[in-house]
């Protein structure tokens, strides 16, 4: 029973994220992506004029919400610590990498999740290869890899990221000509601004409560063997399944459809859907934490995690500048050399801090 | 039974206290750090050999005797304001 206790709050927060999800979809967000990290953060970079793809440009409020929600209860609950300075450049790298894996599968761990419950098969191997990265990455946190200890740093370099999304929220209200809005495509599908950033201010805030965590989940069972973190990912799927059945069975909106072809923004090749999401893995264990995580420690004082977060913006322009990212035709020949560079990028960037233990 | 928590800054900290600990046969286990003494997900050390500082490097954090359920800290380690 007091095991129950303890593990109640991250099945509340999963089961949570899962139902705020289904709204999403309800209120106006693209099919299987009532959250998703790596194509919010892709469309505010598209928005903001760093990539030209007309159709994934919009500033996404979950993820300002998420910021500030994470920012609001770990001040209330005085664990706003602003601490950072480990590796900042190498951890920009991961980031820009990660968004590489997490588009070219096309999600990032959590829709990846959010996806799988809405039948889309193809995220089957997307879980195989995150659960793969995170078990080679997990070989490299025992052998002794590490960015180095973290240091207190000034109120500013927690507070900035903070700050910015106040800014990205005026900039979403007021509208200017210079920012970009899609007109048609995913970007132009979104829940109304209240509702979304009420969305991400709860599940930015339940996240930091309970350190809500995709990657998390995987890792420590692989490597305590502690299973907290994965109820949280587990209660996440199911309700995700269910609430797609509600949906289906209703008749609200598109709910399950199991297969693997005709999925909403989701291509069918297995093996770079797998290979994307072993990017993704091996990424989050190194930098610890997935996506959803880094935004939530960002706002909690981790100025570590908002370089990463800097660094998956950048990722997401170059991937749309380069023609990385995949579409719903399949991956591109540039995106598999681009993940091909970074499994090799991030495997070197992990022998060379791995230090003796 | 004598229980205590070391906290650290990063996961290899946490590697080489275990490793520190366990020569000196200690039943020491690394496990997720309680959410109590951390907003941050990294790992800790349970062990139950009185606490000495010699075993401290830069990547240790604090340590904690578990009382009651609850934590007191034995062990803060300083860190240099930059």
């Amino acid at each position: 029973m007091k095991k129950f206790r303890t593990h109640l709050p991250i099945l509340i927060t999963g089961s949570l994220v899962g139902v705020i999800s289904i709204l999403l979809v309800l209120w106006g967000n693209p099919a299987n992506m009532g959250f998703c990290i790596a194509c919010f953060l892709r469309d505010i970079a598209g928005a903001l004029g760093m990539h030209r793809a007309e159709a994934v440009q919009y500033i996404r409020p979950e993820i300002i919400g998420l910021v500030l929600g994470s920012m609001i209860m770990a001040m209330m609950n005085k664990e706003f610590k602003v601490r950072g300075g480990s590796s900042p450049v190498t951890r920009f790298l991961l980031g820009g990498f990660m968004m590489v894996g997490a588009l070219m599968f096309l999600g990032c761990p959590l829709r990846m999740v959010i996806r799988l419950g809405g039948g889309d098969l193809n995220a089957i191997f997307g879980l195989v290869g995150f659960a793969l990265g995170i078990f080679v990455g997990t070989l490299f946190l025992k052998k002794g890899f590490t960015l180095k200890k973290s240091y207190s740093q000034t109120k500013v370099e927690g507070l900035a990221i903070g700050v910015v999304n106040v800014g990205l929220l005026a900039l979403l209200i007021a509208a200017p000509a210079f920012v970009f809005f899609s007109k048609e495509g995913p970007g132009s599908m979104h829940a109304p601004i209240a509702v979304a950033l009420i969305a991400g201010l709860v599940v930015g805030a339940l996240a930091q409560k309970t350190r809500f965590c995709m990657a998390g989940g995987i890792r420590d069972s692989i490597m305590l063997k502690d299973f907290h973190l994965l109820l949280g990912f587990v209660a996440l799927l199911v309700t995700i399944l269910v609430g797609n059945l509600i949906v289906s069975g209703f008749d609200l909106g598109r709910g399950l459809k199991v297969g693997f072809a005709d999925q909403p923004i989701a291509h069918t090749d297995g093996l770079w859907n797998a290979l994307g999401m072993v990017l993704v893995g091996f990424t989050a264990v190194l930098l610890g934490g997935c996506p959803m995580r880094q935004l939530v420690l960002a706002g909690s004082g981790n100025s570590d995690s908002t370089v990463t977060v800097l660094g998956m913006v950048a990722g997401a322009a170059i991937c749309h500048n380069f023609g990385l990212a995949s579409s719903a035709a399949g991956p591109t020949m540039a995106g598999k050399i681009a993940v091909g560079v970074g499994l090799v990028v991030v495997a070197v960037i992990g022998f060379v801090n791995t230090k003796k233990v | 039974m004598n229980e205590q928590i070391a906290t650290f800054h990063t996961h290899l900290g946490a590697i080489r206290f275990h490793k520190i600990l366990k020569e000196l046969g200690d039943p020491a286990v690394m496990m997720p750090v309680p959410r109590k003494l951390s907003a941050s997900c990294g790992t800790c050390v349970k062990f139950s050999r009185p606490f000495e500082e010699g075993w401290v490097d830069e990547d240790l954090e604090g340590v904690y005797a578990v009382k009651d359920g609850g934590f007191e800290q034995i062990f803060f380690n300083d860190e240099e304001e930059e």
